[in-house]
């Protein structure tokens, strides 16, 4: 079975990785018309001019913007993505610490949107033609028109201000430190036995992870419920029927098998999404992710690291989509046969 | 009285979606006659005021003061301002660029099509909040480049739901008949396949302005959008976010207002496509 998928999982692969030199090198581009001076912000406030134009020589700035590209591209092969300006510190080293929170906190939304999705999308289908269909049709409206951020802010002023129930602030309570490890906090904290430390997690990650996966799902609610009508169309659903078998094992065995494709696609396109979503979520909840890097990064023009966060969230999103993308090949034999 | 309406017009949905937009169009409008104050008016004596129907409040400020002291209620009404121009300016610009090279990739197929999908391929891969950040890193704050961030972003929303329309469309057999005629390509895309697409143009521009309303409060919340001295909603709650125990009102209210206009937008959309008959597939959101 895996024959046919490797050659086509190959060529996706090649493609991200063009896509990726495209991405970095737009990243680039916009990055380097900025009205700001990389090199007169990387020296001491007292140098002279003298000295900002030798930092600049030193940095390549003189050179054409493709030849500078060139530099960047060369060092980060090198896995040298430069020193943040700021916090004067790798930006590797930067980057690496905090991408595990976020995807942490990223894979956790998925799953409570794909379950909530998915839950709501049967359910949706299930009760067509009635008025409870109606009535989550219009619930699944109002859920669209709250984006994720108005979520963490509605969470924070119920569960957080009105009913203090859960801590909005941070990964871990202020008294406890992190575990060595991944960087996974779930997980390290497992790995190092200490189910306080897991608890305090667990907490802290309830209503960011909620928030975006609250507002991920209804689109995947809707998807799913317009491919099972689609799917309910075919003749082998009616076959299913003559067969005497029950609806319900039509609907989970045998149209769940081909509704669930268009929205396994989308689920992807969604992780995107959701993917960006976080920035806001954790700038919102101070969780030290990428997104509060990145913000950071943005309000001390660190390009170094604008850079760098950039290309990583790109290179999260195109993983998943080749994840994705290979999953869909396994489970739908039709594309297998070319 | 039901027939006098536009079939368009008949959804219960596209109403309400109309109606709450015209409300915001005219506090965009009127937004100084309606004001009951100057939206930067500080008044440093009477800070967190709650809204008027908790104890403590003066029935001068409905919606209460902020941090500053300024009217709640005035600030929110001007907000309207800058949410409206950016979510009508910046979806008519997107659905421009996005539908122009629609109709080109879909009519035309072969290497046009590959190289425009190439590029929705490489925009697809930037998470869209990211994208515009880094744009209005590039680009410099501002309403403009507000408005431009969000273009360049959100073109290819349109180009991706498009072009698979225009595929479907290009090969009826009209098309094909009108070929045969001699039109010419201009003439075939312009009169014949534009307006086959219509509705889902349509649908898509107002699913799209709610998506830069959004937008546009997510820079203004972290700062990256208008200058402090205009009032803009996503920067009210970046503001009232520091004062969360002092007034959660002064977060309540610029987040219900985005929802509402968010959400007005969105009934407009689904009822557009449901009563345009207009099939979404994989499409929306941010």
């Amino acid at each position: 079975m895996m024959t046919g998928v490797l050659p086509l999982v190959g060529r996706r692969l090649v493609a991200s990785v063009f896509i990726l030199l495209i991405v970095s090198f737009l990243l680039f581009v916009v990055l380097h018309v900025l009205p700001v001076d990389p090199a007169a912000m990387s020296v001491p406030p007292n140098a002279t001019l003298v000295e900002i134009e030798a930092k600049r020589v030193e940095m390549g700035l003189d050179k054409p913007l493709y030849v500078q590209y060139g530099i960047w591209l060369g060092q980060v092969v090198h896995a040298d993505f430069g020193t943040s300006i700021h916090f004067r510190r790798g930006v590797l080293g930067l980057v690496l610490a905090t991408l595990p929170a976020t995807i942490e906190l990223a894979l956790l939304a998925m799953v409570i949107a794909a379950v909530l999705g998915l839950a709501g999308g049967l359910l949706m289908f299930h009760t067509r033609g009635t008025r409870t269909e109606k009535a989550i049709d219009f619930g699944s409206i109002l859920l669209l028109s709250t984006p994720e951020f108005l979520w963490a802010l509605f969470f924070i002023l119920m569960f957080g201000v009105a009913l203090p129930l859960l801590p909005f602030t941070g990964r871990l309570d202020p008294n406890m430190s992190l575990p060595a490890g991944t960087g996974f906090l779930l997980f390290d904290s497992l790995y190092a036995g200490r189910p306080d430390i897991f608890w305090s997690a667990v907490r802290h990650l309830i209503m960011p992870s909620l928030a975006l996966g609250i507002a991920f799902s209804p689109t995947i609610m809707r998807v799913l419920r317009s491919s099972f009508l689609d799917v309910y169309q075919e003749d082998y659903i009616h076959l299913a029927r003559l067969r005497g078998l029950s609806e319900r094992r039509i609907l989970l065995r045998h149209a769940l098998k081909n509704a669930i494709l268009p929205t396994l696609s989308l689920m992807g396109v969604q992780f995107g999404f959701l993917f960006g979503g976080t920035l806001l979520v954790e700038v919102i909840y101070s969780y030290p992710g990428l997104g509060n890097l990145m913000v950071d990064a943005v309000r001390n023009a660190d390009l170094p690291i604008i850079q760098a966060v950039g290309l990583a969230y790109c290179v999260v999103v195109l993983m998943i989509n080749t994840i994705v993308d290979s999953l869909y090949l396994v489970l739908n034999p039709k594309l297998r046969l070319r | 009285m039901h027939n006098i309406l536009p079939p368009w017009l008949r959804s219960a949905r596209v109403i309400t979606g109309l109606a709450i937009i015209a409300i915001i169009v005219i506090c965009a409008i009127f937004a100084p006659l309606l004001a009951p104050h100057d939206p930067n008016e500080q008044n440093l004596l009477t800070t967190f005021l709650p809204p008027v129907w908790v104890q403590g409040a003066d029935p001068a400020y409905l919606l209460g003061t902020d941090s500053l002291g300024r009217d709640v209620l005035s600030r929110l009404i001007y907000g309207a301002r800058v949410a409206m121009m950016v979510a009508v300016i910046a979806s008519f610009g997107a659905m421009a660029i996005g539908a122009a090279l629609a109709y080109l990739a879909g009519y035309f197929g072969g290497r046009v099509d590959s190289l425009i999908g190439r590029a929705v391929d490489v925009w697809m891969s930037f998470p869209p909040v990211i994208m515009s950040l880094i744009l209005m890193v590039g680009l410099g704050v501002g309403l403009r480049n507000v408005i431009l961030a969000i273009v360049i972003v959100d073109w290819t929303r349109f180009c991706r739901v498009l072009r698979s329309e225009v595929l479907v469309v290009a090969s009826k057999d009209y098309i094909a008949a009108a070929r045969l005629v001699g039109f010419s390509h201009w003439r075939i895309i312009t009169r014949e396949i534009i307006p086959a697409s219509l509705p889902l143009l349509i649908t898509l521009v107002s699913l799209e302005m709610g998506i830069a309303v959004i937008v546009e409060a997510v820079l203004s919340f972290v700062g990256m959008s208008v200058s402090s001295q205009t009032p803009a909603w996503g920067q009210m709650i970046a503001d009232a976010r520091q004062y969360i125990y002092d007034s959660p009102w002064n977060l309540l209210f610029p987040a219900l207002t985005i929802f509402f206009a968010v959400f007005g937008f969105n009934m407009l959309g689904d009822g557009l496509r449901r009563s345009l008959d207009v099939r979404l597939t994989a499409v929306q959101r941010v």
